[in-house]
C-alpha cells in the first residue's frame, strides 16, 4: 500500500516536472501532445467499451469510424451542414448501423472462440471499406472549414488550436461513458454481463440486449467521432485501419476493462509521440514510439504480476 | 453404328460451329470491330477519368463512321492499382477479348507487374501513366512496339530545374535560392527529396519527413513548424493526396507563409480548388483546363468531354486517355491499316497535335525508342483555377508572388 502511494506520488512529481520543463523549452510540444492525446483517447474510448466492458473484438472499429466520416460528409454536403452539427445525425444513424452490424454478424459468434469474431470483424472490415470504395471513390476528401486554422501564440510561436476539440471530445465521451456504466440500469447490466455473461443471464439480466444496447452506444459515439475527424482530416476508404490498431493498443495499454485510463495511456502517447517529433528526422520514429511504449507497458505488467 | 456416329460427328460439329459464332458475338456479314484493350485504376479519379476520356475518343470516332470502316471498340479492366491485377488484366485482354492495341495506365508499380505480359504479345502500346525509370529500364531498349506518353522521373527532374530557372529569371522579384522540402516518410517522398537535392544541387536545401494521412498520419505541425524557423524561398511538400488541405489548414494555424508554397503529390483531391486556402498554391502538372485558351484542340477535347459527363477533367490523366487512343486512330487512318509494323511507322512518322496542347514527336529518351512527352508544366491555382506559368509558350497566366495565403 505504502509502496503504491510512492510511486503514485513520484509518477505524478514526474509529470509535474516534465510539463513544467516542456511549457519552458518548448511549449508547443505540450499542446500539439495534448492534442494528439485527444485525438487518441477519444477514438480508443468506444473499443474500450465493446472490449473492455462486454468483451467483443471488433476489427471493423477503424473502418466504422470511417463510414460515420463518409455519412458525416455527404449529409454536410447535401444540407449544407457544418460537420460539427452533422455530428448529431451521424451519430443516431451510426447507433443504428451498429445495431445492425451486431445482429447481423457479430451476434452470431459471441459464444464462438474469439478468433472466429477477430476474422469475422475482418471480414466486416473489409466490406465497409471496399462498398465506400465502389460508391465513392478512392479519392480523398476533405470538408475546408476556416475555424480548424485558428491559432493561438505563446511569445512568437503560434500554434492551432481547434484540435483541443479532440481532448474536450474524449473528455465528454469518458464522463458519458462513466455515467452510462455507474448510473444506468443498462450500463451495470452491461459491466455484469461482461463478468460473467451465464450468471447475469441466470439473474434475469437481457443478455442479448444489453450486448446490442452496448455496441450501438459505441457506434454512435464512433459516429460523432467521424464527424469531428473530417473537420481536421482527409477522409478516404482505407482512412480507419491505423485507427483500428491505435485503439487496440490503447485499449491494452490501459488495462482492459480501465476506461479513465485510456486517457492517461493516451497523454503518455501523445507527448511521447509530440516529443519525438519534435526532433529533427523524428517523424518516422513516432509509429515506433507508440508501439514500442506500448511493448514496454504490457511487457512490465507481466512481469509484475508474475513477481 | 457407323451411320448414328457419322449423324452424331455432324450434329456435334454444327454445333461446334453455331457456337463459336455466338461465342465470337460474330454473325455473318457483320464487321469486325477494331479493339482497344485498357487498364487504369477505376476507384482513382486518374483512370476513371482516363478511361472516360478514352471511351469519348472512341466514341466519336463511331459517330463518324468508325476507323477503316470497322466499328471501334474499348475494353477496360480496372487494375485497382495491384500489379497482380494489372498483369491478369493484359493477359485477359490479349487472349479472351483479343484486342489489336493496349492502352491504359497509371502507377509504375503497376506497370512493373504489366511489362513482361506486354513483351509477350508486343501489340502496339499507348502508355499514358509510370514515371519511374525503374518502368523505362524493364521494357528495355529496341521495343518498337512501346509508346510512353507520360514524362519519365528524370524528364519531370530536368523540367522543373529548367522551369524555375526560367520564372527566376524572368521575373527578377522571385527567388529561389532557399528550399525546403517537407516529404512523407515512404519511398514516394524519400525519393522526391533526393531527386530535389541533386537536382538543385546548387541551392540551400532542407528537408523534413511526416507522415502522410496516406499511411495513417496527418499532423504536420513539426514539419511546418521546422519549415518556419528555416524562412525558405520555395516550400515544397512531397504527399498524397489526403494531405493536400489538412497541410494548408494547419500551415495557417501556424501562420507559416513561405514566399512560394509548392505541392508534389500525384495527384489532387477533386475538391482542393474551391478552398480559400488553395490560393497561390503552386503545383506540377501536365495540362489544365486554362490550356483551352492557347489550344484549340485541348478545347475541343474539354468541351467534349464536359457535355458527355457532365464533369470537368480535373486530371491531366483524362487528355492523356483521350490522346492514347485518337493518336493511334490517326496513325491507323495513316498507314491505312491496322498492321503492326505499318502502325509503329505511321506513330513515328507523324507529328501529333495533342489535347494536352504539345505536339507530340516520338524519339528515343535514356533507353526506349519512343517517348512522347518530355516537359511538365509548373501550374499555380489562382482564383479557384489552375493557371499554367510555365512554359512560357503554354503560359495563361503570370505567377502570383509572393504568395499571400492567410495574409490576404
Amino acid at each position: 500500500m505504502i509502496n503504491k502511494k510512492i510511486y503514485l506520488i513520484a509518477g505524478i512529481g514526474i509529470a509535474v516536472i516534465s510539463a513544467v520543463f516542456f511549457m519552458l523549452t518548448n511549449p508547443t510540444l505540450l499542446v500539439y501532445g495534448v492534442q494528439r492525446a485527444g485525438i487518441y483517447a477519444a477514438i480508443a474510448l468506444p473499443m474500450a467499451l465493446v472490449l473492455g466492458i462486454v468483451h467483443i473484438v471488433n476489427l471493423a472499429h477503424g473502418e466504422m469510424m470511417m463510414v460515420a466520416a463518409y455519412l458525416s460528409y455527404f449529409i454536410s454536403r447535401t444540407f449544407d451542414l457544418d460537420p460539427l452539427l452533422a455530428a448529431i445525425p451521424t451519430g443516431i444513424i451510426m447507433f443504428f448501423l451498429g445495431i445492425f452490424i451486431f445482429k447481423t454478424t457479430i451476434y452470431h459468434t459471441l459464444k464462438a472462440p474469439e478468433l472466429n469474431q477477430l476474422i469475422l470483424t475482418f471480414g466486416v472490415a473489409m466490406v465497409l471499406s471496399q462498398t465506400i470504395n465502389l460508391m465513392a471513390t478512392s479519392q480523398p476528401r476533405k470538408i475546408s472549414l476556416d475555424y480548424v486554422s485558428a491559432s493561438a501564440s505563446i511569445g512568437e510561436v503560434s500554434f492551432g488550436i481547434y484540435d483541443f476539440i479532440f481532448p474536450a471530445l474524449a473528455i465528454i465521451f469518458l464522463i458519458i461513458l462513466m455515467y452510462f456504466l455507474k448510473k444506468t440500469r443498462i450500463g451495470k447490466a452491461a459491466t455484469a454481463v461482461g463478468q460473467n455473461p451465464r450468471g447475469a443471464l441466470i439473474v434475469g439480466i437481457n443478455v442479448d440486449l444489453t450486448y446490442t444496447v452496448i455496441f450501438a452506444v459505441a457506434s454512435a459515439l464512433i459516429g460523432i467521432f467521424g464527424s469531428v475527424f473530417i473537420t481536421k482530416f482527409s477522409i478516404f476508404p482505407a482512412v480507419g485501419g491505423a485507427y483500428t490498431m491505435k485503439s487496440f493498443a490503447l485499449v491494452a495499454m490501459a488495462g482492459i476493462g480501465n476506461l479513465p485510463k485510456i486517457i492517461t495511456a493516451s497523454l503518455i502517447l501523445g507527448i511521447a509521440e509530440s516529443f519525438v517529433m519534435s526532433i529533427p528526422g523524428g517523424a518516422g520514429w513516432t509509429p515506433m514510439i507508440f508501439f514500442g511504449l506500448i511493448i514496454f507497458v504490457i511487457l512490465s505488467r507481466s512481469f509484475r504480476s508474475k513477481h | 453404328m457407323s451411320r448414328k456416329l457419322s449423324a452424331i460427328s455432324f450434329i456435334l460439329l454444327f454445333m461446334l460451329s453455331f457456337g463459336s459464332i455466338f461465342a465470337t458475338g460474330q454473325t455473318e456479314g457483320e464487321v469486325k470491330p477494331i479493339k482497344f484493350g485498357g487498364v487504369w485504376p477505376l476507384g482513382d479519379i486518374t483512370g476513371a477519368q482516363a478511361s472516360k476520356a478514352a471511351q469519348l475518343a472512341v466514341d466519336e470516332l463511331n459517330a463518324n463512321g468508325g476507323l477503316l470502316g470497322r466499328p471501334v471498340e474499348l475494353i477496360v479492366i480496372d487494375s485497382e492499382f495491384s500489379p497482380e491485377k494489372g498483369a491478369a488484366a493484359i493477359e485477359r485482354l490479349a487472349t479472351v477479348d483479343k484486342v489489336d492495341f493496349f492502352v491504359g495506365g497509371m502507377s509504375s508499380g503497376v506497370h512493373l507487374g504489366q511489362i513482361p505480359a506486354l513483351k509477350k504479345y508486343k501489340k502496339v502500346t499507348m502508355w499514358t501513366g509510370a514515371a519511374s525509370h525503374l518502368a523505362e529500364e524493364a521494357v528495355g531498349a529496341n521495343q518498337d512496339w512501346y509508346f510512353h506518353l507520360h514524362p519519365w522521373d528524370y524528364n519531370q527532374g530536368a523540367s522543373y530545374v529548367e522551369g524555375w530557372n526560367d520564372i527566376a529569371e524572368k521575373y527578377s522579384e522571385i527567388s529561389i535560392d532557399r528550399w525546403f522540402l517537407a516529404y512523407e516518410e515512404g519511398p514516394f517522398g524519400s525519393a522526391s527529396f533526393e531527386a530535389t537535392k541533386t537536382l538543385f544541387a546548387d541551392m540551400e536545401i532542407d528537408g523534413e519527413a511526416f507522415q502522410s494521412a496516406a499511411a495513417g498520419g496527418g499532423d504536420y505541425t513539426a514539419v511546418l513548424q521546422r519549415a518556419k524557423e528555416y524562412d525558405p524561398d520555395v516550400f515544397i511538400w512531397a504527399g498524397y493526396a489526403a494531405d493536400a488541405l489538412p497541410m494548408m489548414e494547419q500551415a495557417k494555424a501556424i501562420n507559416f507563409v513561405p514566399r512560394l508554397f509548392v505541392g508534389a503529390p500525384p495527384g489532387w483531391p477533386s475538391d482542393f480548388g474551391e478552398s480559400k486556402l488553395a490560393e497561390d498554391v503552386t503545383l506540377y502538372g501536365m495540362w489544365a483546363p486554362a490550356i483551352n485558351t492557347v489550344s484549340v484542340k485541348s478545347t475541343l477535347f474539354s468541351v467534349g468531354y464536359e457535355t458527355k459527363y457532365n464533369e470537368i477533367p480535373a486530371t491531366y490523366f483524362a487528355p492523356l486517355g483521350y490522346t492514347s487512343i485518337d493518336i493511334i486512330v490517326q496513325a491507323v487512318k495513316a498507314a491505312g491499316t491496322i498492321e503492326t509494323d505499318a502502325v509503329i511507322a505511321a506513330l513515328k512518322a507523324n507529328p501529333y497535335e495533342s489535347a494536352l496542347g504539345e505536339v507530340i514527336n516520338f524519339k528515343p529518351s535514356n533507353v526506349i525508342s519512343n517517348q512522347g512527352i518530355c516537359q511538365q508544366k509548373i501550374l499555380q491555382w489562382q482564383n479557384g483555377e489552375q493557371e499554367v506559368i510555365w512554359p512560357f509558350d503554354f503560359a495563361t497566366s503570370n505567377p502570383a508572388y509572393p504568395f499571400k495565403g492567410w495574409t490576404k
